[in-house]
């Protein structure tokens, strides 16, 4: 038997007979324990680990954690759950504890640290510091990963022993370093001079800190340099005051302020408040009432009493003499309108006036007394009434409207100019040009200086000259040129606005009535001007109203007058015309001495007739157009050449024109009954119905005529004309017509009576005809010179024809009595 | 390796594998074999006792050691149930599987052979053939013999086949 195979029989019976392990269930175990505790054995708190698997006890677990934390130094209860196995329940529970019995830890926010850490970290945190110069806590914290407080409170007790540096507004710095900031802090401080935020200057130190240190220096909080600032304000070191914690108002500001304050108000009487917004006082009224009680404050500007009563006199004075005054020209440039109409409101002499209604204010500065505003109100009533007459005038002669109406106005301003110029005592040196009525307009480059102006102090006052002088050159420059074209225009916007003075019309006859509101520099005439052309308007036009309404009815009358006398006038001429007609008839036959006569009875009584009717129409024309028309006093007199009849029968409105001119077309013809049918027409046209010759008005108007004639001839002593008369009269007595012959006509017409008259009676007539004949031909051969054997037989001839005058006489004078 | 519970395979893999192979007639090779059957057996029940699993006694009944005898148990509802077991080393060792023998249950149950040889499963013999001669006396329990109690002894004693001495005894007794 093998010894190797026996002794492994041995081990083998061995192994079957060593006893064999015990093993337990878990449950059994849990078992177990719940027993041993049931049973009052274990009479201690006994943890499960979060695996399940054990059991461990408080100081087990306390004892733990301590270790825990000794090793790391800081150990979050997280980790410490982790680490111990442990739920963080009891964990947290046990931290509290632990916390209690060591004094040296700490529990925050989930974490357990010990001192011993903390030491650490602060060795390393004044390493850095010493390297940096400064450190912000914020870094720490984040680095840390704990809070700002904390940080703080665990660092505040190791400054200056293992921290060596100070703590300030969140950041760390050595004291080198706080050195010299708070040298550049001292130096930024003493070198301001004027009110200052202070944040903006730290922004400044910052930036150059930041230069200084390059890229790796921290940015260094204003609230550093504040705290150090406040130590040196409070040591005396810069002096000052401290307003709102960052307006900085060094003491060497505030004196310069107040000596300025003083030394300008003191010489000028006045300070303007933006001057003191300037010095960086922000409530100048205040500041200036606590200090000058007596002066008072406007809208933009302080002023001392004095001034007010320097502006109460001048004001006062211009009221006095009955002009007006600028009160803004009178102030210092800086002075607004509305500072001028303020201390208007504070002149006593000016309240006065207003309340007495000796003066009004207009465009708040403007001053003037209620006769000056009388004065011009008159004026441009008169100017009003003058132009009115002129452009009428105008309006009559169409294509000359513009041109003479202009130069006629312009004349009438500039004789209106100079009265004033005459009359106002205002004013130095005058523009002799006072041509241009520019509303806008400053006349001519203004070389005035107004007095007052240059008296009073000017803050800036050669600037404000200046400007002023430039303005002014460059709006002559611009107004010349159009200054014709305005005026054109507006004569012609004068006219379609049918003559009621406009706003504008009045501003600009203010302006050139008064020509100080130019010289005085009103920059906008719309401030003075437009008030005051809206106060004068109604009244002007009142005025304006009642004198057109008279002349208007003066017109009505005189035109009814006027067609009365023509219908009178073309009645009887008319008549007579138609009687003279008649009497052609009867030289129907004869062409060519028909051809005569119509010529003849055109020429002699139609044509003063149509002169009549064209001047007396066109009169009426003018006064229907309500125009002032100078008394005609001789409208008998009128003769018109044919270029006349037909300037005059063109201005004739419409239709009327037309027909006038067919009548001065058939004047120059032939046919008497052409224009009768013209004339007829015309007369119609412009309301004037004509009669119609009947039979009984045909013999009274023939027995008058006779009459008349008759009369003639009686009286007649010339020979030659004595025998037209006596032919006329023979026609009468003959043939019942009124025959108007010519000298040439004369032979035919006595031929026609041949048959008609006795043997001796024709002969009369023939001899004394021949005779006649014979003599005028003597006449016409020798005109001038007194050739004796010529004048020897005109006179024989005459005395032949005065011998047989009486005959003849007697031959038409004898017929008419017998018929 | 199906076929069989979880823990008898983790077992069985930690049983040491044999390298001989030698039956009961070929002398030197045989008395190899079976130290090899010995350091397999050591080491099997020491795992067994360390894991409080210790299920038999068993030793050579021969100094050939073609002979075993021993006792097995299984415990069941807290009761332990104690059987004899022997076996013989076939001829054709290890090609063959030993015969595992229940002497007190032949009869009690259906899966068993006359004269108390247990059945195995179906799977073991391959499992055997392909193992041959890795496998030896151990295995054969392990695979063999574990599983059959822990399947048949609870159904014996439900059924009042088998009873547990004591109430056995008592049973007599009263």
């Amino acid at each position: 038997m093998d010894d190797e195979l026996l002794e492994l029989q041995r081990q083998f019976e061995f192994a079957q007979q060593a006893k064999s392990s015990i093993r337990l269930s878990e449950r059994n175990v849990v078992e177990l324990v719940q027993k041993l505790q049931h049973l009052q054995i274990i009479d201690f708190e006994l943890l499960h680990t979060v695996s399940g698997k054990e059991y461990i006890t408080l100081d087990q677990l306390r004892n733990e954690m301590v270790a825990e934390v000794k090793r790391q130094g800081r150990v979050s209860l997280i980790d410490l759950a982790d680490a111990t196995g442990v739920d963080l329940y009891y964990v947290e529970k046990q931290a509290q504890s632990v916390i209690s019995e060591y004094r040296e830890l700490m529990l925050t926010q989930g974490e357990i640290m010990s001192e011993s850490y903390w030491d650490s970290i602060a060795e390393e945190i004044n390493e850095r510091l010493q390297e940096c110069s400064q450190i912000a806590l914020t870094e720490l914290a984040a680095q840390l990963n704990v809070g700002l407080d904390l940080v703080a409170s665990v660092l505040e007790p190791r400054l200056g022993t293992i921290v060596k540096g100070r703590l300030e507004g969140g950041q760390l710095y050595t004291p080198a370093y706080v050195a010299r900031v708070g040298a550049m802090v001292r130096g930024a401080a003493r070198g301001t001079t004027v009110p200052t935020n202070l944040t903006v200057v730290w922004s400044s130190l910052q930036q150059l800190l930041q230069e200084i240190d390059g890229t790796s220096g921290l940015a260094v909080e204003g609230s550093f340099f504040q705290s150090l600032f406040n130590g040196l304000v409070k040591e005396g070191e810069v002096l000052g005051s401290l307003r709102a914690g960052v307006h900085w108002t060094p003491a060497v500001f505030v004196i310069a302020q107040r000596e300025f304050v003083e030394s300008f108000f003191s010489q000028n009487s006045f300070v303007t408040y933006e001057a003191l917004h300037k010095l960086g006082i922000p409530q100048p009224i205040q500041f200036l009432q606590s200090r000058y009680p007596e002066g008072k404050p406007l809208v933009t500007t302080f002023v001392h009493p004095s001034m007010i009563d320097m502006l109460d006199a001048a004001t006062e004075d211009a009221l006095d003499r009955g002009s007006w005054s600028d009160s803004l020209s009178l102030l210092p440039s800086s002075f607004t309108p509305q500072d001028a109409s303020k201390m208007l409101s504070l002149c006593q002499s000016v309240q006065n006036a207003l309340k007495s209604n000796k003066a009004h204010i207009f465009g708040d500065f403007y001053v003037l007394s209620s006769s000056f505003i009388k004065d011009i109100c008159d004026r441009i009533v008169k100017e009003l009434e003058t132009l009115g007459v002129s452009v009428s005038a105008g309006y009559t002669m169409h294509g000359e409207v513009q041109v003479p109406s202009e130069a006629k106005v312009g004349h009438e301003s500039s004789r209106l100019n100079e009265s004033i110029e005459m009359a106002s005592d205002g004013g130095a040196n005058r523009q002799a040009d006072k041509g241009s009525r520019k509303k806008k307009g400053k006349a001519t480059g203004n070389t005035v200086v107004n007095p007052s102006e240059s008296g009073a102090e000017n803050q800036e006052p050669t600037l404000s000259k200046s400007k002023r002088g430039q303005k002014r050159g460059k709006d002559t420059s611009a107004q010349t040129s159009d200054s014709k074209m305005g005026s054109r225009k507006e004569s012609v916007k004068m006219k379609e606005e049918n003559l009621s003075p406009s706003e504008e019309w009045i501003m600009q006859k203010i302006t050139a009535l008064v020509s100080d509101f130019e010289e005085q520099g009103v920059d906008d005439p719309e401030i003075i001007l437009r008030p005051l052309a809206n106060q004068l308007r109604p009244t002007i036009i009142n005025s304006w109203m009642e004198k057109k309404k008279a002349l208007h009815t003066n017109n009505a009358e005189r035109m009814k007058q006027l067609l009365d006398n023509l219908q009178k006038k073309l009645d009887e001429s008319f008549l007579n015309m138609q009687l003279y007609e008649k009497a052609l008839e009867l030289f129907e036959d004869d062409q060519s001495t028909s051809v005569v006569l119509h010529r003849h009875l055109l020429r002699t009584v139609a044509a003063p007739m149509v002169d009549l009717l064209l001047h007396n129409l066109e009169e009426h024309n003018k006064l229907k157009n309500g125009l002032d028309v100078q008394e005609a006093s001789d409208s008998e007199s009128v003769s018109l050449c044919p270029a006349d009849r037909t300037a005059i029968s063109k201005s004739f409105p419409g239709a009327l024109a037309k027909k006038a001119f067919a009548v001065v077309e058939s004047l120059e013809g032939k046919s008497v009954e052409s224009f009768m049918a013209a004339f007829r027409m015309v007369t119609e046209e412009s309301g004037l119905p004509l009669k119609k010759l009947d039979k009984k008005l045909e013999r009274t108007l023939l027995h008058s005529y006779r009459k008349e004639l008759t009369s003639h001839v009686s009286a007649e002593t010339d020979p030659v004309s004595l025998l037209a008369k006596v032919v006329s009269l023979l026609y009468i007595q003959v043939y019942h017509k009124a025959l108007q012959a010519p000298g040439r006509a004369i032979s035919v017409a006595i031929s026609h009576l041949k048959d008609k008259l006795d043997e001796s009676a024709f002969k009369i007539l023939t001899d004394y005809q021949t005779a006649t004949v014979t003599l005028l031909t003597l006449l016409a051969a020798s005109p001038g010179d007194e050739e004796h054997c010529a004048s020897d037989r005109i006179l024989s001839k005459r005395e032949l024809l005065e011998s047989q005058m009486l005959e003849l006489k007697s031959l038409v004078l004898s017929t008419s009595q017998s018929s | 390796m199906e076929g069989w519970d979880p823990n008898t395979k983790s077992t069985l893999t930690q049983i040491p594998l044999l390298t001989t192979k030698a039956g009961p007639r070929d002398g030197a090779a045989w008395t190899q074999r079976l130290k090899e059957e010995y350091k397999a057996l050591i080491a099997y029940t020491q795992m067994n006792k360390s894991n409080d699993n210790d299920w038999f006694r068993i030793s050579a009944a021969n100094p050939e050691g073609t002979r075993w005898t021993g006792k097995c148990w299984y415990v069941y509802n807290l009761l332990k149930y104690e059987f004899d077991l022997q076996f013989d080393i076939p001829v054709t060792y290890p090609s063959t599987a030993p015969e595992l023998e229940l002497p007190q249950l032949d009869g009690k149950t259906q899966k068993m052979y006359r004269g108390g040889k247990i059945c195995l499963t179906v799977h073991f013999k391959p499992l055997w053939a392909k193992n041959c001669p890795r496998f030896g006396i151990a295995h054969a329990l392990c695979l063999g013999l574990a599983p059959w109690l822990a399947a048949e002894v609870p159904i014996l004693v439900d059924s009042g086949m088998i009873k547990h001495k004591d109430d056995a005894t008592t049973s007599t007794e009263s």
